[in-house]
């Protein structure tokens, strides 16, 4: 196959858009294939060939590909990016003209996906030679992508069998990856809406579904909704195939704060397992109340929490660190009227900033608004009173 | 009030002469068929820093033009005029970012100062959308050119105090070169975010006072909401029927006087005995209605507003109100500096606080 002449290439390429064999025209235009390593297909003008074989938009599809493979080989991505661009258009145009059938999806994946990935490459290069505005190219292939979801997310009329709503979900997912990159994490949710809304949701393959609800996740992350971050989280680590140990881990980035939030520490087993040791610490430090400790974490870590965007999440920490701090400060005095400067004590013995008896009343009743302590405070006699039963609930059963 | 554009002289005419060296090109929205990339009605870079220099240091400072309210309408519009023209260009640049800088100041100022005007004469909002596409774009300048930009660190403080407890914003900082991010302002503005992310009014409120004016009007529009944190918090922890917490004390960590605060306080249903003793009960705390609290205190505190702003300003140089605007619009008092200008610090802080939270 490797080295196939021109001539039988688009034979090929020609049986296989007239059998309707989508996966197999799908390979024959993908960049993870090998024929785009074949010289003899690395041409630069190969229009009058492919006009001669295929009808059109296929012949324009085919010759921007071949000339994309030429570009790809001379190492110029934005060359190749503008190229590929030409491949989408003109399999957009052909694929529109399926009515009621869907038998061109995988090649749809396939063009789409080496768009994206080219105009990453494209982007790198142009920032090396210090041209052209941040996340240009990114932004042009999303509205690229945008165009193809278009399509399929309006193909009304096919029954479910034939209907192109099977594409969506791959597109939103490659969408996802260019707006998380881009940081325009508001346009993920006209997407998540229309996937929300259609009735093919749950049927997806369980790989488009797993990359789907860690972007999901990490959306709701975002916006401060951790119930449903765990979920969709857990979901995607629960599903995610056991070899891919890396998509495991990314997915641990997210889901192991998340979870942290709503009480549940990691194990030291897990954490090594997928060489994420930089949380330990962390971990640490929250179940012990140990405050100075993770705010040391936490600056250790600093840059790698950052890049990971996590570093916001973690922070919040501080609260569920507080309130195991506080515990203990119970714990030690046995009584349930405990003096606010027991608190103060031990928040100046974690070296929190210039903290006043004003700053623990504010802790504290921050604390009982949010159900992490059970009790009052009197100012009148400087006291926290704490319930009888149960002052300090278990973290699951709160928030 | 005298047109600013209008020829001295002809005031009185029925129909005034333009001066052509004050004439400043109208905001005019994209139509079809208009063409606005003629190249005679578009300035150049160099042009436009000019013309705004002339709007804000001549018209949005000037002591004789009032209303503001005019002043800022007209400002405003000339300024979305200018970012118009760069847009068409595509202008970059140390000029750029020097436009952008003084517009960012000039709709900052305007959140504060105009807070609580009728919504025909100001409209937050519109200020707000275009305050935070100057914003970023001004933003993306910094991360994307080469040369230096002495003024970085003030806006990028300025943005996280506007912009407070935003996901986006605080992501932003943090991705900082860690240079920057130590520098005092950045620090401070990310002390403050982070005491709002972990809903601790007590200490935000206590470091804002170390703000200079400008920062606080970024900030001034998140003190609504970090006053009624506190008291919904409060009105939790201290939620006990024998407790009394006293208004003096609660005065104080709002920033406010005893009166204002008995009145926010009952604002959100809270209790204020005869003994001057708030009653925290989380049963009784209820969420004004919309507009309500705004409006009530906004009646009460204006002419206060008006004076005390007066006064103040007045005091250091004996310059009027809006000449000591003039000077924070033109060069925001840069932190390193900042002890020669303390007097801002002292004397509006209370001021800033009493009237908008």
């Amino acid at each position: 196959m490797a080295h196939i002449t021109i001539n039988q290439y688009l034979q090929q390429v020609y049986e296989a858009i007239d059998n309707h064999e989508g996966s197999f025209c799908a390979e024959l235009l993908s960049f993870k294939h090998p024929h785009v390593a074949n010289p003899r297909l690395q041409l630069a003008s190969p229009e009058d060939k492919c006009q001669q074989v295929l009808e059109p938009p296929y012949d324009e599809m085919v010759a921007a590909h071949l000339r994309c493979t030429y570009a790809v080989a001379n190492h110029d991505f934005v060359e190749a990016y503008k190229f590929q661009t030409l491949v989408v258009q003109s399999f957009l145009r052909a694929f529109q003209s399926h009515k009621e059938e869907n038998w061109a999806l995988p090649v749809m994946f396939a063009v789409t996906l080496d768009l994206r990935i080219f105009a990453n490459n494209a982007e790198q290069q142009l920032q090396k030679k210090g041209k052209g505005q941040p996340s240009e190219m990114l932004e042009k292939a999303a509205e690229q992508l945008m165009s193809c979801f278009r399509v399929c997310a309006s193909d009304n009329r096919a029954g479910i069998e034939d209907s192109k709503k099977w594409g969506m979900m791959f597109l939103s997912n490659q969408l996802f990856k260019i707006y998380f990159k881009i940081n325009k994490l508001h346009l993920c949710k006209p997407l998540i809406r229309a996937i929300d809304s259609s009735n093919l949701k749950n049927d997806y393959s369980p790989a488009q579904k797993v990359t789907y609800k860690y972007y999901v996740g990490r959306k709701a992350m975002f916006d401060s909704d951790f119930k449903p971050a765990e979920e969709f989280l857990s979901y995607a680590f629960d599903h995610c195939h056991r070899s891919s140990q890396k998509n495991k881990r990314m997915i641990l980035i997210y889901l192991l704060p998340v979870k942290m939030l709503l009480g549940h520490m990691p194990t030291h087993q897990l954490l090594r397992k997928y060489d994420l040791m930089q949380f330990a610490d962390v971990t640490k430090a929250v179940s012990e109340g140990n405050l100075l400790l993770l705010n040391e974490a936490l600056s250790k870590h600093e840059t790698f929490f950052i890049r990971c965007g996590i570093f916001l999440i973690l922070e919040k920490l501080k609260i569920i660190t507080y309130r195991n701090l506080f515990k203990k400060v119970y714990l030690l005095l046995r009584t349930h009227q405990l003096p606010l400067d027991a608190f103060l004590v031990a928040l100046r013995m974690m070296q929190v900033e210039d903290v006043d008896i004003d700053e623990v009343q504010c802790i504290l009743a921050n604390l009982i608004y949010m159900g992490h302590i059970k009790g009052y405070i009197s100012h009148q006699h400087q006291k926290l009173v704490v319930s009888k039963q149960n002052p300090f609930p278990p973290l699951s059963s709160v928030s | 009030m005298a047109r600013p554009r209008q020829s001295t002289g002809t005031e009185r005419d029925r129909r005034p002469r333009g001066d052509p060296l004050r004439s400043v090109k109208e905001y005019s929205r994209p139509a079809a068929g208009k063409d606005s990339t003629n190249p005679n009605d578009l300035r150049p870079p160099a042009v436009l820093l000019k013309t705004v220099h002339y709007l804000i240091d001549d018209i949005a400072a000037s002591p004789s033009l009032h209303p503001w309210t005019e002043v800022y309408s007209f400002v405003f519009d000339r300024l979305r005029g200018v970012k118009q023209d760069m847009i068409i260009q595509r202008v970059s640049g140390l000029d750029c970012v020097a436009i952008l800088e003084r517009t960012v100041r000039f709709l900052i100022y305007a959140s504060y100062r105009l807070c609580g005007e009728p919504l025909r004469l100001y409209d937050p909002r519109i200020n707000d959308t275009h305050l935070q596409e100057n914003l970023s774009w001004l933003l993306d300048c910094y991360a994307t050119g080469t040369e230096p930009h002495p003024n970085q660190e003030e806006f990028q403080a300025l943005g996280l105090l506007y912009n407070l407890g935003s996901a986006r914003a605080t992501q932003h900082i943090m991705e900082l070169p860690e240079r920057l991010r130590s520098t005092p302002a950045i620090r401070l503005s990310l002390s403050i975010n982070r005491a709002f992310l972990d809903r601790n009014p007590v200490r935000l409120l206590r470091l804002a006072q170390r703000l200079n004016f400008l920062q606080c009007c970024a900030l001034h529009r998140h003190l609504v909401t970090c006053r009624r944190d506190l008291l919904l918090i409060f009105s939790h922890g201290y939620s006990s029927r024998n407790c009394r917490f006293p208004l003096d004390r609660l005065a104080q960590l709002l920033s406010l006087d005893a009166s204002l605060t008995a009145q926010l306080c009952q604002a959100y249903g809270l209790e204020v005995n005869q003994g001057n003793q708030v009653v925290f009960s989380k049963a009784a705390f209820t969420e004004p209605e919309q507009g309500e609290l705004h409006c009530k205190l906004y009646h009460n505190i204006v002419d206060e507003k008006q004076r005390d702003l007066t006064v103040y300003f007045r005091k250091p140089a004996g310059k009027s109100t809006v000449h000591q605007c003039s000077f924070i619009l033109i060069n925001a008092v840069p932190q390193k500096s900042f002890n020669k200008f303390c007097y801002l610090k002292e004397t509006l802080w209370p001021v800033i606080s009493l009237i908008n939270f």
